[in-house]
């Protein structure tokens, strides 16, 4: 197992592209690291950089301190899994888990050792006869894995691994790959668009987008200090809430007024206001669906963080409830408990955690709170 | 009678007249070679008396075989033929192969584009135009006609435009790069990564190849008359030239050294159609 160290990595196409822009990281022995991001972010392209294959154009790339930057793939001791599994059509299971140690020039019976065993952890000792078109998607990715394996190498590297598998089998395999890498206890690199797998699988997560890095960080950290409104709209599913609100002040509290709605700002983030002379401006109000409540003792407790609308759309799911409403012409959604008697069409009334709110600057979109 | 039963009729009368005209097709295709089954067994004048006869006259008989393979030297010409034809084809699959793998990997590379340009042009050109000039050059300058050698490296020069083309396709939209780079991480170099993982799934249109251009080699009269002037080096369809005599042909022995020549190419047909049309299909559909 291994460190890794990306200095100053970029990626920088023949056009003039800019993929992948001033990339920073270390990364621990162990750890499960998360490349998250929206399609196009670069984070596919880091993750072939560190894989060697693809050219770094600027920076450092060093595992265990040794420079990798000119290294041929094979000789940084990983293994990657790739989306599509990348599996050789025409070699069997077994052929395809002893391929890379049979390069190696390793000895058969060490091979077969190791074949068997990797099987084992993956429930695959029955298909080792099969050819990859005899397996389903769930079956061939446990052989990808298995390929990946039996190498031990210093770095596992996952190029969104579940994505072309059907929802049921990505929650299954999700698990099989997290009980994975406590077995193994190896580094891993794993590259995602979801943040769900993002947020369950990951130690720290780097979120990008465009290239640039937004935050790097556990999952509860980013999940409860976003440091910009990118981070804040990515990570959380129903993704947070931003309604734009007019900061004011009212004697010694500071408001946000949001259309009809006035909410008065605690002390803490009351002062952050303060102190970046907000006062009179408009400011991004992020609060999270779980953070809205209709709760009567929490209307009670909250009457100064009260927003009033019309529920347009109620869905169901059993253990929550999302109602949907419009506060000031932009859309809102509240996760409530399943008890929650508001039904579409109702005039509903909730109050915000605003223990819980983010306020972002409409220029910057940095999180006036928690940014970084 | 309803829309319904019209449309049935009508599809009916399509599906009787569509097989009618394979039938008409079918037979046109069959009865040179069913002549050549026919007559092959019988005597030369029993050809000439009845060429559509399953039997002649004076019965069946297999003599015209032991005859023809005597007067065209049967077992050297077809030792000629399958030495050109074997190392033909198999330098046309390994040479195309290689080189359209490194023109699909390599798109950005003008010298690729051009390349692969040069090759798609140089297919329509006819043999007949390069044909004076190949055996003046060959012949007068460097002195190297008369040899399997020569024909072996021309059939090659000939076919590899269009076998290029071919495996192109098959690289192209049928084998996903990242099995390349999965190989690459295993620790296979760019060599290794060809011939154990690309090469090996090229099968069907390899098969393709080889059946299209081991036809066109054995089968070829026109460039071996061209390039091999020594009797020892005859290929089997100038060898059946020895049966056609100024004032009269053994019609009987040229159907037997027909059908002897025409057997192997069948056989080998047959071993690989199952991957030819694959081959042909292959990037047709998402598999």
């Amino acid at each position: 197992m291994a460190s890794l160290s990306l200095k100053g990595i970029q990626k920088i196409y023949p056009n003039g592209y800019h993929a992948v822009t001033d990339f920073n990281l270390e990364v621990e022995d162990k750890e499960f690291i998360i490349f998250v991001g929206p399609s196009g972010c670069g984070k596919s392209t880091t993750l072939r950089m560190i894989a060697g294959l693809e050219d770094i154009s600027e920076g450092e790339f060093l595992i265990d301190g040794v420079k990798m930057n000119d290294v041929e793939p094979k000789d940084r001791d990983i293994a990657m899994v790739f989306q599509n599994y990348a599996l050789y059509p025409h070699m069997t299971v077994y052929e395809n888990m002893a391929f890379a140690l049979t390069l190696r020039k390793v000895p058969k019976d060490e091979i077969d050792r190791k074949v068997r065993e990797a099987a084992k952890i993956l429930d695959l000792e029955k298909l080792l006869d099969r050819k990859p078109k005899a397996l389903s998607g769930g079956q061939r990715q446990r052989v990808a894995m298995g390929r990946a394996i039996v190498r031990s190498p210093k770095v596992f590297l996952m190029d969104e691994p579940l994505s072309n598998l059907d929802a049921k089998l990505r929650v299954q395999m999700r698990t099989e790959i997290s009980k994975l890498h406590e077995t193994l206890g190896t580094t891993i690199i794993y590259v995602t668009h979801d943040q769900t797998e993002a947020m369950t699988l990951g130690t720290r997560i780097v979120v990008m987008k465009d290239g640039i890095v937004q935050q790097i960080n556990t999952p509860e950290h980013l999940y409860n200090k976003p440091c910009n409104l990118f981070v804040a709209g990515f990570i959380g599913s129903p993704q947070m809430n931003f309604i734009d609100a007019v900061v004011g002040r009212d004697g010694d509290n500071v408001t946000l007024t949001v259309g009809e709605n006035v909410l008065t700002v605690p002390e803490d983030e009351k002062q952050i206001l303060l102190d970046g002379d907000y006062v009179g401006k408009t400011v991004v109000l992020g609060i999270r669906p779980e953070n809205i409540s209709d709760k009567e003792d929490f209307l009670a407790n909250n009457q100064d963080h009260i927003i009033k609308s019309k529920i347009k759309v109620r869905e169901m799911l059993g253990a929550e409830i999302f109602l949907y409403f419009d506060v000031n012409g932009v859309q809102m959604t509240a996760r409530v408990e399943p008890d929650s008697p508001l039904m579409t069409g109702d005039e509903a009334t909730f109050a915000l955690d605003m223990r819980k709110i983010h306020l972002f600057d409409k220029e910057t979109e940095k999180n006036l709170l928690y940014g970084e | 009678m309803n829309q319904n039963e019209l449309a049935a009729k009508q599809k009916r009368t399509r599906q009787i007249v569509t097989i009618i005209v394979l039938i008409i097709v079918f037979i046109m295709f069959v009865i040179p070679f069913l002549l050549v089954l026919i007559n092959v067994f019988k005597i030369k004048g029993d050809i000439t008396s009845d060429p559509l006869a399953l039997i002649g006259e004076h019965g069946f008989t297999l003599q015209n075989f032991p005859d023809a393979m005597e007067k065209m030297d049967f077992w050297n010409v077809f030792k000629n033929s399958a030495i050109i034809t074997f190392c033909a084809t198999v330098l046309t699959i390994l040479f195309s192969a290689m080189a359209s793998f490194v023109i699909v990997r390599n798109q950005n590379w003008k010298a690729c584009a051009l390349l692969f340009a040069l090759m798609i042009a140089s297919m329509v050109i006819p043999f007949q135009v390069l044909m004076v000039p190949l055996v003046s050059v060959y012949g007068g300058i460097f002195g190297i006609l008369n040899s399997r050698i020569t024909l072996i490296l021309m059939h090659t020069g000939f076919s590899v435009s269009m076998a290029t083309f071919m495996f192109h396709g098959a690289i192209h939209s049928n084998i996903p790069l990242e099995l390349e780079e999965a190989a690459l991480i295993d620790g296979c170099s760019r060599w290794q990564t060809f011939w154990k993982i690309v090469f090996p799934l090229l099968k069907p249109t390899v098969a393709t190849v080889a059946i299209i251009d081991a036809m066109a080699f054995w089968n070829d009269y026109l460039l071996p008359s061209l390039v091999l002037g020594d009797k020892n080096l005859y290929t089997i369809p100038i060898a059946t030239q020895a049966f056609y005599g100024t004032y009269s042909t053994d019609i009987g022995l040229v159907m037997a050294a027909l059908l002897l020549a025409m057997l192997p190419i069948l056989i080998l047909y047959l071993f690989l159609q199952k991957h030819i049309v694959a081959g042909v299909t292959a990037g047709a559909v998402k598999g």
